[in-house]
């Protein structure tokens, strides 16, 4: 990804009331990573599984911050089970910002990812998690203010799905 | 020791705390002692503490209580690695372990019966203030302590299995009533809304 999209993608979380990042570092969002902890305004929290990034995330929510899970799409399964019990059953909006992996816009798709990225979608259907594919920096801002809002307006995981240009 | 005594003389400490249960019988027996607006009965196993770290980070003037239970730890052991590395100075974790599989209703052993030290493990990513606590005394003193204490504490409570919260009725407040009483309490108590509620 180029420097100039990661810089827009940490300005439009921040632009969309983002403030609280729990993350599990993959390899195609990773330049966010340093923006988000060099920001004094976003809480950015390190996670040993994305299990607990999500249960983290959603205990600051409900403690009043506004907060995005940053994890590989690996972390939808890994986390299925956090996402459905606190995300769905009990309502809570996580913006979960994911590098997809595997999937047919991923320009670094290979053997390797193409099993990862062909269920994504799927699980996401299965959780009943909304998702939004984003593979330019068309509207980007506008798609992650959309993202934030459609969680709230719905107390439940938004999924943001980030390949083409983002995968770069 | 028995659960259901340790959670007595704790929710006679209660004030302005925020509690997170986990799923199992101290969700039940917390439920039936305590109806304060500032618990969160979390209804599934392996998330409290995940939960009560948020909550930690988010409200760091606060004092964070998670009761858990050791198969619920078990289930999310990288949670400790986690907490040894941030240490919230403002959060207690009570993890009530009895050895056993309670809920299953066959009691089977968890991993603590045999040859898991919950504590040893606590350290040993990074908790410090990880102890183990074996009698009503200990938990009345090194216990409840933590509550004036200004650091992350973890304590391993090893308790006998106790039926009890199978006689207990099941609380009747359900996951999100119990949720927005929980946050509007958090709203009156910290002065300011909580951003996702929104108005509609």
């Amino acid at each position: 990804m180029k420097d100039e999209l990661a810089k827009r993608l940490v300005q439009g979380l921040k632009d969309a009331g983002i403030n609280f990042v729990t993350y599990l570092p993959e390899t195609r969002l990773s330049q966010i990573v340093p923006l988000i902890q060099n920001d004094p305004e976003m809480e950015l929290i390190a996670a040993a599984s994305e299990q607990e990034a999500v249960a983290i995330a959603a205990g600051a929510t409900l403690g009043g911050k506004q907060a995005a899970v940053y994890m590989e799409n690996t972390g939808i399964y890994v986390s299925s089970y956090s996402l459905l019990t606190i995300g769905k059953q009990l309502g809570v909006p996580i913006l979960l910002v994911v590098g997809y992996l595997g999937g047919v816009p991923d320009q670094r798709n290979s053997f390797l990812y193409s099993t990862i990225g062909t269920h994504t979608i799927p699980t996401l259907e299965a959780l009943g998690i909304e998702h939004m594919l984003l593979n330019d920096g068309d509207k980007l801002e506008i798609n992650i203010s959309d993202a934030v809002r459609a969680a709230n307006a719905q107390r439940a995981p938004f999924a943001l799905l980030f390949a083409g240009e983002f995968s770069v | 020791m028995i659960r259901h005594e340790c959670l007595e003389l704790l929710a006679g400490k209660m004030t302005d705390q925020l509690v997170v249960t986990s799923q199992s019988g101290q969700r039940i027996e917390w439920s039936h002692l305590s109806q304060h607006e500032g618990n969160l009965l979390v209804g599934m196993m392996g998330c409290a503490v995940g939960v009560g770290i948020g909550l930690a980070l988010a409200l760091p003037h606060r004092k964070v209580i998670v009761l858990d239970s050791d198969g619920s730890v078990l289930l999310s052991l990288f949670n400790l690695a986690t907490l040894g590395n941030l240490r919230p100075k403002n959060l207690i974790i009570y993890v009530f372990d009895n050895g056993v599989y309670s809920g299953s209703r066959i009691s089977y052993p968890t991993a603590t019966a045999g040859n898991t030290d919950l504590e040893a493990v606590a350290r040993g990513a990074g908790i410090k203030n990880a102890r183990t606590i074996r009698d009503i005394e200990t938990f009345k003193g090194e216990g409840l302590g933590a509550l004036k204490q200004n650091e992350l504490a973890f304590f391993v409570c090893k308790v006998e299995e106790s039926l009890m919260h199978r006689e207990i009725p099941r609380p009747n407040t359900d996951l999100a009533e119990n949720k927005y009483t929980f946050v509007r309490y958090l709203e009156r108590t910290e002065g300011k809304a909580i951003p996702f509620i929104g108005r509609g």
